[in-house]
């Protein structure tokens, strides 16, 4: 979980997630942590859009985890969805202070191939930033729903009307 | 790997010169088979090809030229030649002094084997 420190996430992964999703070319992205809260987005234009994305994206990660090991799969790599015209990718990554999960949305202009070729290059990326480079302690609920709230307001302030990150 | 994509791969790889050759799932981006040297990321190569020969072949389209049957790059070290159809395309990467005309050549009865 994270606390205080949300703001200055947003901003340091603000490039990195502009990256990733130009060159997948990817309509949607969001990071989110282990517990689901929203690092940084790309596309959404909703508030509630996201937080449900979220909150699924750590259900579906928890939820593989456990077959993984159930079945003896030990890690799993990603999820990838295959729709009729919008696929879904959503990828685990573990850094040294926290696991977090890249959730994609793309069609027919990209790839499985290329969205987890830019998957790679992202996690590399964000594992080399200073920001991820320490365990987390603990911190409690209450105050994990209140940074929750806070960084949904500070990810979606700047751009109400449309999309972007 | 069925005996059809086996032989495709072992011809081409057998061509003086191929350092590496893949057969790649043109929609997802993804290497269904591969013959690579080291070095090579059959991941990254198979996603790139493909993504390269997707958005030429909406080029040839769009300019009116029709389908794609291949395409070939030539870089500082050597040559990538890409060929295929809507399901299956074939990468060769090859060094810069290689017989392009055979590889052209192994490289279109693999695309017509895998048909």
């Amino acid at each position: 979980m994270r606390r205080g420190d949300i703001e200055r996430l947003n901003e340091v992964l603000r490039e990195p997630m502009r990256v990733f999703v130009r060159e997948s070319r990817a309509h949607i992205a969001l990071l989110v942590n282990g517990s689901g809260q929203v690092l940084a987005q790309h596309g959404f234009v909703g508030r509630y859009h996201v937080m449900n994305v979220a909150a699924l994206a750590a259900a579906a990660n928890a939820s593989a985890r456990v077959l993984a090991d159930l079945t003896g799969a030990g890690r799993w790599q990603y999820l990838h969805h295959a729709g009729r015209s919008r696929q879904l990718f959503l990828a685990p990554f573990v850094t040294p202070s926290e696991e977090l999960i890249l959730v994609a949305i793309f069609d027919e202009q990209s790839t499985l191939g290329l969205v987890e070729l830019f998957f790679q290059r992202f996690a590399s990326e964000i594992r080399r930033l200073p920001e991820f480079a320490e365990v987390l302690p603990p911190v409690s609920a209450s105050a994990f729903e209140g940074e929750l709230e806070a960084g949904l307001d500070r990810i979606f302030a700047p751009q109400q009307s449309g999309e972007g990150s | 790997m069925s005996d059809v994509v086996s032989a495709a791969l072992s011809r081409l790889s057998q061509v003086p010169g191929v350092r590496s050759a893949l057969l790649v799932d043109a929609e997802a981006g993804v290497p269904v088979a591969s013959e690579l040297s080291a070095g090579v990321s059959g991941e990254a190569v198979a996603a790139l090809a493909a993504s390269l020969f997707q958005r030429t072949e909406q080029a040839a389209r769009d300019a009116a030229l029709g389908g794609l049957g291949s395409l070939q790059l030539e870089t500082e070290d050597g040559h990538v030649v890409v060929a295929g159809g809507r399901q299956l395309i074939v990468v060769v990467i090859a060094d810069r002094d290689a017989q392009l005309g055979l590889i052209r050549l192994e490289t279109d009865r693999a695309v017509e084997a895998l048909r």
